[in-house]
């Protein structure tokens, strides 16, 4: 069965107010009646002491005198001479005693062997008299209704616990429904496409609510920042693709309306590598999404010199064949693992070197570098070409500005997209500086 | 001896596109469209070879490879599949699948791959271990990792020398840039660069240059292809 959250948080406010009610009245009624058997217990022994100074001063005579006389103002008395057997000699108590008369300082029993006196306790004390027994102490009436009004106002005030918790469920649950009414009203806006619209606080946003409140406009504020650069991005390639595909389109008529086989056979070599550019925008964007939802769990510890080492082993005979300088400097000292995405990671030194070789120029350099000193990890890829003027650098590291550069670099500028979506992945980033002169582009991973 | 290859696919389009591409050069094809019938007639263990859609409606391909491998069928399978991100392709290995090709994908990247996989099976098991692998005029030894042609010894780099065996080992095959990609460099991605034609280019170099016979094939639009015969 499943209980609304609503009734849940009552009950649970009617559950604790009955637990601390209880455990008040438990503590009250247990207290009262320690007291009560101890006030009981002293009274038995004075009235036993007082009772034997009168039997030692006057005999039993003086005895039964003193007990009719108390017995007046006190009808719980219990005060009588029993003899070795139990049986009454004189006295207010049972005619015959329940147990066998023996020395006790204090007791509570069901005194009597028969009738009135078998039917309620008393709190008696015995001890010898001459031949005799004396049983002397109260019946526990008096206890026993002290007892039951407490009983009673204690029942009383779990009832009235009971009916203030409900109502304290109820303001509580109200109060709490309000507040999460609000939230839920913002949350569902949004997901109806109101993507503006947010929770904001209740109250100068110090509680508990209005935090929450403050991390859902957070969340909001993302999501509507990304849906916004989503939507960029993907007019930029509906944008970027049409003119790949428009290629496609003119080689592809070129194709079907060619005479000659070999103009043919040119034609549809061209069209297959025009669909293999397309293809190849599709899976780096692709990589691009990708790497953005891959979670930090998909990083394994690994060496970060070697795999500098196999990339730059996979590039230097290209650099080489482009009649550039090729150098891979590595720190002396061996690196601690770091955790890294070797596939991703190497994409993305990949395309740093490829948009180094692309924009080298004759006869320059590229250098390969990594950095492990003060905790963070810097793997550099430093070119002398134009490089990126430094007014342009957060531009170039802009999703915009990456898009712009894209179309006047085919292919080139979803490289530096899928760097960054790869240093961010590692909880790092991609600086683009100055390699005076030259492009230095590095991603810092932090430890 | 014709091999028999089994195509699991639910589009249409592929399915005909491959078998008819297979069946040109030689094999015999049979295909079906999910992933029950795909466990059904391979089950029967007549095929050399499976070829299996990712996404198949009723038993998807790497589920369908799963029962096929604990019925104790041992025959090599590539799979396809839509999913082409570098995470995907390392996850389809390591659930079973000998080979993983993301759609779209070139006829001959796909019958480069079903014919290593082919060679692979079927030298699994007779060969032992192969010390020495020998292509024409050209030996390889592998225990030295050392390389002669015509007795003429060529000295090669590490890279070079894992990038010929692998060659070798595919002798007479074509072998394309990703296959080498994945197996010398264990890399996924496409780098989208010329960089492992470069490479090729200079081992070609070292194998060629003096000899009068080329022996390292370029074939356009697939790969390469070491073998003394044109």
């Amino acid at each position: 069965m499943r209980i609304s959250i609503t009734a849940r948080l009552a009950l649970l406010a009617v559950l604790l107010s009955l637990v601390t009610s209880l455990a008040l009245a438990g503590l009250i009624w247990q207290q009262t009646h320690d007291d009560a058997i101890e006030v009981l217990r002293r009274d038995t022994g004075e009235q036993s002491d007082a009772l034997a100074a009168v039997y030692r001063s006057g005999g039993v005579t003086a005895l039964a005198q003193a007990i009719s006389d108390a017995q007046e103002d006190d009808d719980t008395l219990v005060a009588a001479l029993v003899d070795g057997k139990g049986a009454r000699r004189l006295g207010v108590g049972p005619d015959q005693l329940a147990f066998p008369p023996a020395a006790e300082s204090f007791r509570i029993a069901r005194i009597g062997a028969a009738g009135d006196w078998a039917r309620e306790e008393a709190g008696v004390a015995i001890r010898p008299l001459g031949r005799d027994w004396l049983v002397s102490g109260r019946l526990l009436d008096d206890w026993e209704r002290a007892q039951r009004t407490i009983e009673r106002a204690l029942l009383l005030a779990v009832l009235l616990s009971l009916v203030l918790g409900i109502c304290a469920g109820l303001v509580l649950t109200r109060y709490v429904a309000r507040r999460l009414d609000r939230i839920a009203g913002a949350v569902d806006a949004v997901a109806a496409g109101d993507l503006a619209r947010r929770v904001g606080t209740e109250g100068g946003g110090g509680d508990a609510f209005d935090r929450l409140s403050l991390r859902i406009d957070g969340m909001l504020d993302r999501i509507d920042r990304l849906m916004g650069e989503l939507r960029v991005v993907t007019d930029s390639i509906a944008h970027d693709l049409r003119s790949p595909i428009a290629r496609l389109r003119a080689r592809a008529e070129a194709a079907a309306t060619a005479d000659e086989p070999r103009q043919r056979e040119a034609a549809l070599a061209g069209l297959l590598a025009e669909t293999d550019l397309v293809m190849r925008m599709l899976a780096v964007l692709l990589e691009i999404s990708r790497s953005e939802a891959v979670t930090r769990d998909a990083l394994v510890p690994l060496d970060p010199a070697a795999l500098m080492e196999e990339i730059a082993d996979l590039y230097a005979p290209m650099v080489e064949e482009a009649g550039l300088r090729f150098t891979v400097a590595l720190p002396p000292a061996p690196v601690a693992p770091v955790g890294l995405h070797r596939e991703l990671l190497s994409q993305a030194l990949a395309n740093l070197i490829d948009n180094a070789l692309r924009h080298a120029g004759e006869g320059g350099a590229i250098a390969l570098s990594l950095e492990a000193g003060q905790g963070d990890v810097r793997f550099s890829v430093a070119d002398r070409g134009p490089g990126i003027a430094a007014a342009d650098r957060a531009q170039a590291l802009s999703r915009f500005g990456r898009l712009d550069r894209a179309r006047s670099l085919p292919g080139a500028g979803l490289g530096l997209a899928l760097v960054e979506s790869v240093a961010r992945l590692h909880g790092g980033r991609l600086e683009l500086g100055d390699n005076t002169p030259g492009l230095i582009a590095t991603i810092v991973i932090p430890p | 001896m014709t091999r028999k290859i089994l195509i699991v696919e639910d589009d249409a389009a592929t399915a005909g596109y491959v078998a008819k591409g297979l069946q040109e050069v030689g094999f015999a094809v049979e295909t079906c469209g999910d992933g029950r019938d795909g466990l059904f007639l391979a089950s029967e263990g007549i095929f050399d070879l499976l070829i299996a859609d990712r996404m198949l409606p009723g038993l998807d391909g790497l589920a369908m490879l799963n029962a096929l491998r604990a019925a104790g069928i041992r025959a090599p399978a590539l799979i396809l599949s839509a999913l082409g991100t570098v995470d995907d392709r390392v996850k389809g290995l390591q659930a079973g699948a000998d080979d993983y090709l993301t759609k779209p994908f070139a006829f001959a990247e796909l019958l480069a791959r079903v014919e290593a996989l082919l060679r692979r099976a079927e030298g699994s098991g007779a060969e032992p271990q192969v010390t020495r692998l020998t292509v024409g005029d050209l030996e390889i030894d592998l225990l030295a990792r050392s390389v002669s042609r015509q007795g003429r010894a060529i000295p090669l780099g590490a890279r070079e020398f894992n990038l010929l065996e692998f060659l070798a080992r595919h002798a007479g095959q074509v072998v394309t840039r990703t296959m080498m990609l994945e197996k010398i460099w264990n890399y996924h991605f496409d780098p989208g660069s010329n960089v492992v034609d470069v490479h090729i280019g200079r081992l070609r170099r070292k194998l060629e240059e003096g000899f009068e016979a080329p022996i390292l094939h370029t074939v356009r639009g697939a790969g390469y292809r070491l073998s003394l015969d044109v």
